[in-house]
């Protein structure tokens, strides 16, 4: 069964990281260099991506002629997708031990951030029952 | 460039959905299986997804002995993320392009739902460190 984990940010979460030590950020880095190196190597990698700057996000709708509307507008206290992993594991509780992990990778001076992450199971039912489902 | 096309909604938002009649689902579906169809021919899709029920969402924390612990409670106004596509593009406006195409997929009656659609750009560092 695939899930999403998902790490989530403010819109200023972007600076908050950047102003740490170079020395943390790159203990970071390399926590989670090595948690996708141990996901590939047990055959749970299904994709991982980092966003960009949650200051380049827009939004889009179409207008009426059906050309993108674009608007950078975001309510304050909107939380931004910073990165996600997608995992193939046997169970729901292995997801949750994973999203641990990645909740504990250390933060400033090494301590553990235990940052919040959310764990979706991704969709696999035939596209007709889902939303948007094509692979 | 990779952009990432998110669709969020709330879990009350989720329920209309569902409200919907077999019939509007049915065209809503067509025309996001149209649009995948011409990126995949276009040479710009990349992937799409759809989640499974926000009510099934769960909040994980590690604790100090590096159990998860989980969470299920979220805010009456969180957004859920309901699917995504990625998309491989020259410019920002052809990403901004094909999420405008997206969020006029049709909904009850066929009209154009004009749903929000979040763009965000791929991090250039963790794309090449972690493929």
């Amino acid at each position: 069964m695939k899930y999403i984990l998902m790490m989530h940010c403010p819109r200023t979460g972007y600076d908050t990281f950047g102003a740490w030590p170079k020395k943390d950020i790159e203990a970071h880095m390399a926590f989670m260099l090595a948690f996708n190196k141990a996901l590939r190597e047990s055959g749970e990698w299904v994709s991982g991506e980092g966003l960009a700057d949650p200051k380049q996000a827009k939004i889009v709708r179409a207008g009426k002629d059906g050309l993108p509307i674009t608007d950078g507008v975001f309510p304050e206290s909107k939380e931004f997708l910073a990165g996600y992993w997608i995992v193939d594991v046997a169970s729901p509780d292995r997801a949750d031990a994973l999203a641990a992990k990645a909740s504990a990778a250390p933060g400033p001076g090494g301590a553990p951030m235990n940052m919040r992450i959310e764990v979706r199971q991704v969709m696999s039912g035939p596209p007709e029952q889902n939303s948007c489902n094509e692979s | 460039m990779k952009y990432i096309l998110l669709m969020s909604g709330t879990k009350a938002g989720v329920e209309g959905y569902h409200a919907w009649s077999q019939k509007d689902i049915q065209t809503h579906m067509a025309v996001l299986r149209g649009i995948t169809k011409q990126l995949t021919e276009s040479g710009e899709f990349v992937a799409t997804q759809g989640l499974a029920e926000p009510a099934e969402a769960m909040v994980v924390r590690g604790e100090k002995n590096g159990m998860p612990v989980t969470d299920g409670i979220f805010p009456e106004s969180k957004e859920f993320l309901l699917g995504y596509w990625i998309v491989d593009v020259a410019t920002p406006e052809r990403a901004y392009a094909i999420a405008g195409r997206i969020s006029a997929a049709p909904g009850p009656g066929g009209v154009p739902t004009n749903m929000p659609m979040e763009v965000r750009r791929f991090a250039a560092y963790d794309q090449s460190k972690s493929q």
